[in-house]
């Protein structure tokens, strides 16, 4: 376990467009995947349109220029694929995977999806319709409603960050036809693109089809748009600790989130904020695991994460409990993670927590996604393929004193930390009663 | 198209205490998958200790003779690797992913549980809040785990499949350390487990070892018989929930074959054509077209007695629960009365196949593949055809399946509906 994992063979290429080309060959099953990411996330999404990243990623495949939703459907599903269509905070990320021998079909159907959506404005209304009612369904879902506050409080007002992906309620409403094809017309670029395909053949073959399939699209390819740089500031923490109850009636269990500013994935010290954070709260047995599940049997979940996007993070502290044992929960959690945060971890589990990372860091390397994300994120975030191939090396060489440092850093209890709550308000403010200024909050904001 | 043998070079062993040994070397990465399958779930248990499967699953994270309390997960992890485990209607299955180098030390972890788990009041006390805390999670404040629950309740009068997995809070509550005891001694035992291991090892050496630390453990007393027995069902039975949601909802199950009748495969491919992809027939009609539904979901797996196909309708806010139903039952109509057109019976084919070999990608996808087609099928080799066989369907075959499913009377149907409870 002490030497770095080889990754497996592949080849990059970096086109004039700007548009990256990775080329990975894994042997064994024949199977193909691509995965094309576009500098179109969530940040994005312009001030009053929070979810039109989203909303335009699902809008590509309810009609092509070519084809209409139906068979655009039929086009990619009798291949034996889904369409994988996703948003993160910087990129929107097409992906599929099929039998080797319709490799071309496959790389087809995904660029005509990415680049020659119709955007008719039937589909713009019916997509606007589901989403709004999904986005109402989602409230009977309380670690949802949890995660959504999470992002939203936890970065603040005007931060590009401080929405979730799939927006508010009150924004998809007023989205048209024209915000999706605006969005689409300037963030559809090949500068910060990667194209990854993933297959059996040795990488320089798999290089030159991807170069040839690019080269028979480039004509519909959006033409180049200028984009403002977005006002990412340093989050702020409140002075004092603050309490946000959501309330959802007739909850017996309240979901908790205890939120601080934490780190982005590209900071320097990022391998001793991930130790540092699986001791505190990562895997099964972590300080948070033994004190609130092992010892206390307070909750069946517990774990602090660190939310890590590329140019900003949330440290969360997660767990849920009945009714009852609220306070409880909450006086542990952060009587725990404040020490830790003085102290960093003992010996042992700093130990622990290097060998766990380091052991099970090949599984994320396995599949022919897991490989195609992996690679094309670390390369995105300008973190190079070092980022994977030192991963062990660098995450068994953090010392005690570099994960005491950081501890203060990546624990969710700081002054000023957030507490979200999503729960019965009644029983929660009572719970919370002398902690710390409590703000109830209606389901319905968080739609 | 078959999967290759050559691809699967999966040794066979069996130990004299009934113990059976399924190895499957894969060099690409230095990691392993150890899974030990038990047969044994929530069918196996009876009214006052339902649950006690799943709650036995979280026991036996609790220490045993050489390894005491929390040492099993703080050695593991020590040596980098992770567990966890699931409790089904049919199986507990326990698996640990770890960096190769640590086989020797999981298989001693996995050996000294399965010889002499220790269960004291204490754990039981501590767990039991865990678990506790697990159902109002999953179940109590969880639109789809209790709708489920009804669902079983309401399908099944006399199989123990009539009572959810997590089990009843009261019998949670009141499940006791001899409970315990009784189950682990009957169940546990190496004749009623398969392991499954995959990965970067070396068989002989992986073998030697078993042999020694698995070959003393002595084999169990034969399992109880299980009572199966399920009258047939004579008319559409429904259940309501009433409960402070967004929308409505609609459950519908029907009964199916066990996952050994052929029957069963035809029912995957039905599965396909109705939900799988946002081409299915469920999504075009009932999320795209008519827009009555945010989701509309078929689950089906196999299971050994005969189970459920069941069916989800997640409505959008306001749609009248009838309404979505009666699309339901066009669409189920239309499965029963025209033979699916050969380009839809193609996709059900390419996704099925498609689906098989995305959970073949991981070492863990692998071994749990393994372990489910020994006790589900009865031999991993059962992997190998299953291309074949789900090509050999034609359209009149599942026109057949789908006609002995999804009778009007055989429907079993759950309905959420927004609103408090009175009282």
């Amino acid at each position: 376990m002490n030497s770095d994992v080889a990754l497996p063979p592949l080849a990059i290429d970096k086109l004039p467009s700007g548009l990256t080309l990775l080329a990975v060959q894994k042997r064994g099953l024949p199977l193909f995947h691509a995965r094309l990411s576009l500098p179109a996330g969530a940040a994005e999404d312009p001030r009053g349109k929070a979810g039109l990243a989203q909303f335009t990623v699902d809008l590509l495949r309810r009609g092509t220029r070519r084809r209409p939703a139906q068979d655009v459907d039929d086009l990619i599903e009798s291949m034996g694929a889904q369409l994988s269509a996703e948003v993160s905070m910087e990129e929107a990320a097409l992906a599929l995977t099929v039998p080797s021998e319709l490799a071309e079909r496959a790389l087809d159907a995904l660029l005509e999806v990415a680049l020659l959506p119709s955007f008719e404005e039937n589909e713009v209304a019916s997509a606007r319709r589901r989403t709004v009612a999904a986005l109402q369904s989602d409230l009977d879902e309380p670690a949802s409603v949890a995660g959504r506050a999470v992002v939203t409080l936890g970065y603040g007002p005007g931060h590009p960050y401080a929405h979730p992906a799939h927006g508010f309620r009150r924004d998809v409403e007023t989205f048209r036809r024209e915000d999706a094809l605006g969005f689409h017309a300037t963030r559809y670029q090949q500068a910060g693109a990667l194209l990854a395909v993933v297959g059996q053949s040795p990488p320089p073959e798999l290089l030159e089809f991807a170069r040839k399939k690019l080269a028979q699209w480039q004509p519909s390819w959006p033409g180049v748009s200028q984009r403002l740089p977005l006002p990412f500031g340093a989050l702020a923490p409140s002075p004092q600790m603050r309490a946000v109850v959501v309330h959802k009636p007739d909850a017996t269990q309240a979901q908790v989130r205890i939120v601080s500013p934490g780190l982005p994935r590209t900071t320097p010290r990022y391998a001793e904020a991930v130790v540092a954070n699986t001791a505190l709260g990562g895997g099964f047995t972590s300080l948070l695991v033994d004190a609130i599940r092992v010892d206390r049997g307070l909750s069946y979940s517990v774990a602090s994460r660190l939310h890590m996007d590329r140019r900003a993070g949330l440290s969360v502290f997660s767990s849920f409990t009945k009714n009852e044992t609220l306070r409880e929960l909450v006086d542990v959690a952060l009587d725990l993670m404040t020490r830790y945060a003085k102290t960093g971890p003992a010996e042992d589990a700093l130990e622990k927590a290097r060998r766990y990372l380091a052991g099970l860091f090949p599984l994320g390397l396995e599949s022919h996604e897991a490989l195609a994300e992996q690679i094309a994120d670390a390369l995105l975030d300008g973190l190079g393929l070092d980022h994977l191939s030192k991963y062990r090396s660098r995450i068994l060489a953090v010392t005690a004193e570099q994960a005491r440092s950081i501890a203060a850093e990546i624990s969710p209890a700081r002054d000023g930390a957030l507490l979200v709550v999503v729960g019965d308000a009644e029983v929660a403010r009572k719970a919370l009663t002398g902690l710390c200024p409590i703000d109830v909050r209606h389901l319905e904001e968080f739609a | 198209m078959p999967l290759s043998a050559n691809d699967f070079p999966v040794e066979e062993h069996a130990l004299p205490n009934g113990l059976q040994i399924r190895l499957l070397r894969d060099g690409s990465l230095p990691i392993c998958t150890l899974y030990h399958f038990f047969r044994v779930g929530s069918r196996n248990e009876r009214p006052g200790i339902t649950g006690i499967s799943h709650l036995f699953e979280h026991m036996m994270f609790n220490g045993s003779k050489k390894y005491g309390p929390k040492e099993f997960d703080r050695r593991l992890e020590s040596a980098g690797g992770s567990s966890n485990a699931y409790t089904s209607n049919d199986l507990t299955a326990y698996y640990e992913d770890f960096a190769a180098d640590a086989l020797p030390l999981v298989l001693d972890l996995e050996a000294d549980r399965m010889a002499s788990l220790t269960i004291d009041d204490a754990s039981l006390l501590r767990e039991r809040e865990v678990v506790k805390e697990e159902r109002r999670f999953r179940t109590d404040n969880d639109i789809d785990g209790m709708m489920d629950e009804a669902l079983g309740a309401l399908a099944f009068l006399a199989h123990p499949y009539r009572w959810p997995v997590i089990g009843w809070m009261s019998d949670i509550e009141s499940i006791s350390r001899e409970d315990c005891e009784r189950y682990f001694r009957t169940h546990y035992a190496p004749n009623n487990c398969t392991m499954v291991l995959v990965g970067d090892f070396e068989p002989a050496a992986a073998l030697r070892a078993i042999e020694k630390l698995y070959g003393p453990i002595p084999s169990g007393e034969p399992l109880p018989t299980v009572p199966t027995g399920e009258p047939p069902q004579k008319g559409e039975r429904r259940a309501t929930i009433r409960y402070p949601s967004q929308a409505p909802a609609v459950l519908v199950g029907f009964r199916s074959p066990d996952g050994r009748d052929p029957d069963s495969l035809a029912l995957d491919l039905l599965e396909a054509a109705l939900s799988s992809g946002e081409g299915a027939r469920l999504k075009r009609a009932l999320v795209y077209q008519q827009e009555l539904c945010v989701d509309a979901h078929v689950w089906f797996g196999w299971r050994m007695d005969p189970g459920l196909f069941e069916i989800s309708l997640k409505l959008n806010p306001g749609v009248d629960p009838a309404r979505a139903e009666n699309s339901l039952w066009a669409e189920l109509g239309r499965l029963c009365d025209e033979p699916l057109p050969e380009r839809e019976l193609e996709r059900a084919k390419n996704l099925v196949r498609a689906q098989l070999l995305r959970g073949l990608q991981t070492a863990n996808g692998r071994a749990h593949s393994l372990g489910q087609m020994e006790v589900m099928l009865g031999s991993w080799r059962a992997m190998l055809d299953l291309p074949d066989r789900y090509a050999a369907f034609t359209a009149a075959d599942l026109q057949r399946v789908a006609q002995k499913t999804f009778a009007q009377y055989k429907r079993n149907v759950v309905t959420l509906i927004p609103g408090e409870v009175p009282g």
